[in-house]
């Protein structure tokens, strides 16, 4: 038998990602990109991998982050989709579709789309179309929460500890001038809305 | 009412389900999730411990599984820690202590013994050395962590994370070192007389910058402000350097972006300046949002002064809401190596900010309080002695 602490928390677990809340559901699950799907290759330093099932609950919980509309935070909305090999993929999808809650601010470029995104050695490359940068509006404010919602987003998922963003295929130092983004970036956590 | 009994074996069904059908990526906890401030509360100062109480049923000796580390730069401070991770059977209790003599970062882990990895693990070499695994008496062990130079006790943070079977992850040991500052020591005198500042006024060029409702550029902003800065600084003796004196690109036009900030960090760097002043306008979506901040990337203990500085002086000139100075890992202050600014005088995204940063007279207001804060900087850093 399950100590009963364990059986209690794993019960909660189970609730919440069984009812999901009141969160935004996505009714339409993305289509996978070509040649896209997140290789989780082990790293040295962190164990083995593992395979997906398709058996078991059929939805996933991820959160995604948005803008508060001041400006200074990033909030985590909480969403519950349908189960699938690409869940990282997912998640920028629906950062780049942007929020329904009328108290948060989507950050990233109208146009912007996600072209690709893979994963290794705990780092995730996401690629994104050049009106990432194109249709960016400038100021210091914009560019911080737009790269920190991205790199919040995806380091969300336990095999994610690094972000380098790219465009068009390509790295790239900076979106609108102020920010060195040149490398893997790891989570930011006192943007977070506490 | 639910029956308790088929209540209970549904669930157990679920949990084999969960156990045996992992997806491929799931939800970590975060990076910070689950950190309890490590610091007990009134100890000796020097001490931190980290305990996570024990589960019943543990069956095997506990013992140090694995360890594997990497550093993280915040994607925005840009600021860098490495965090050590060590995986055990069970839980244990960790207490720590930095011993100077090393120097050396000294856990004493009780409850589990060295188990089988290797004695002692390379780390990234600047901000720690090596780890190395000592086994103690009993069922108790040691990690010492190997360091470059003495780190402060607010430099480093120890805690224990309970084990999280869906994400297969065991308890862990969790040992997060700061890159220190560096304790880089400026002999200031007070005044601005044969200071050498550099202005940098934001983008020029190709680039306009941010643009506002009302087609106000940013560019157009930043240059107008930097050259009233630069009359004002010049009438107080400081000898004044600008990235650029017109509308142009700072590298040249059609630079990449990040030729055209390198560009203007030579020009500080390889004139010695003695600070540099990074003058932009803010933009966001929001167009009710406005206000002053001011941004500086900790590089040594005076660029949060000279941020405090310049804001304050922003905020009682200009009046605009006062947002505040943030830690940010921006090119062109990171860069620089001397105290290093950079203010966002307003929102051009707000039309009534759009149109008094439009104004001469206004911007003569943000160039004042620019100034003021510069000579309340160099009196303030030259109150300062080396024990920051």
């Amino acid at each position: 038998m399950f100590p009963k602490r364990i059986f209690l928390v794993v019960m909660l677990l189970l609730m919440t990602v069984m009812l999901g809340g009141c969160d935004n559901t996505t009714q339409q699950p993305p289509v996978p990109l070509q040649n896209e799907n997140p290789q989780q290759q082990a790293a040295p330093i962190e164990g083995a991998t593992v395979t997906p099932s398709s058996v078991g609950q059929d939805t996933m919980k991820m959160t995604v982050y948005y803008a508060t509309k001041d400006a200074l935070n990033l909030v985590g909305e909480q969403y519950v989709v349908p189960k699938n090999t690409h869940p990282a993929q997912t998640a920028m999808e629906l950062l780049v579709a942007g929020t329904k809650n009328p108290e948060l601010i989507s950050v990233i470029p109208a146009g912007t789309k996600l072209r690709n995104i893979s994963v290794k050695d705990h780092i995730a490359y996401a690629d994104f179309s050049d009106q990432l940068v194109k249709n960016n509006k400038g100021g210091s404010a914009s560019e911080i929460l737009l790269v920190a919602s991205i790199v919040n987003t995806l380091t969300e998922f336990h095999d994610i500890k690094k972000v380098q963003i790219m465009v068009e295929g390509k790295k790239i130092d900076t979106i609108s001038g102020h920010m060195d983004i040149g490398e893997p970036l790891s989570r930011s956590e006192k943007i977070i809305k506490k | 009412m639910l029956n308790l009994r088929r209540f209970r074996s549904i669930f157990l069904s679920l949990l084999l389900f969960m156990m045996f059908f992992v997806p491929q990526i799931s939800m970590a906890e975060t990076l910070d999730n689950n950190v309890p401030d490590a610091r007990p509360a009134a100890s000796v100062p020097i001490l931190k411990s980290a305990i996570s109480l024990p589960v019943a049923g543990a069956a095997t000796t506990n013992q140090l599984n694995s360890a594997r580390w990497l550093v993280h730069k915040d994607a925005v401070e840009g600021t860098s820690k490495l965090r050590l991770v060590i995986d055990t059977s069970d839980p244990v209790i960790v207490s720590s202590t930095l011993d100077g003599n090393g120097p050396q970062l000294v856990l004493d882990i009780k409850g589990a013994v060295v188990g089988d990895l290797d004695d002692s693990i390379t780390l990234d070499g600047q901000i720690a050395e090596k780890v190395r695994f000592i086994k103690k008496d009993g069922n108790n062990s040691q990690a010492i962590v190997d360091l470059p130079a003495m780190i402060d006790d607010g430099d480093y943070k120890v805690f224990t994370l309970k084990s999280d079977t869906a994400n297969k992850k065991s308890f862990r040991v969790v040992v997060d070192i700061n890159k220190p500052v560096p304790k880089v020591v400026y002999n200031f005198t007070p005044g601005l007389r044969n200071k050498v500042i550099v202005i940098d006024p934001g983008h020029g060029g190709s680039d306009p910058g941010a643009i506002g409702p009302n087609k106000v550029q940013e560019k157009t902003v930043t240059l107008g402000v930097a050259q009233k800065v630069k009359a004002m600084l010049e009438n107080a003796g400081a000898k004044v350097l600008m990235t650029r004196q017109t509308d142009v690109d700072v590298y040249g036009p059609n630079a990449s972006a990040v030729d055209e900030l390198k560009a203007r960090t030579i020009v500080a760097n390889n004139n010695k300046a003695d600070v540099f002043v990074s003058i932009h306008i803010n933009a966001f979506s929001n167009p009710t949002v406005g206000g002053t901040a001011t941004y500086y990337y900790q590089k040594s203990n005076y660029d949060a002064l000279l941020a405090t500085c310049i804001q304050d002086g922003l905020v009682a000139t200009g009046g605009l809401q006062d947002r505040g100075t943030y830690p940010a890992g921006f090119y062109v202050i990171k860069r620089t190596t001397m105290p290093s600014i950079l203010a966002e005088l307003g929102f051009i995204s707000n039309p009534a900010e759009e149109k008094l940063l439009s104004t001469y007279q206004f911007q003569q207001q943000m160039a004042q309080g620019i100034v003021q804060g510069l000579d309340k900087f160099f009196s303030q850093a030259a109150k300062r002695g080396g024990g920051l």
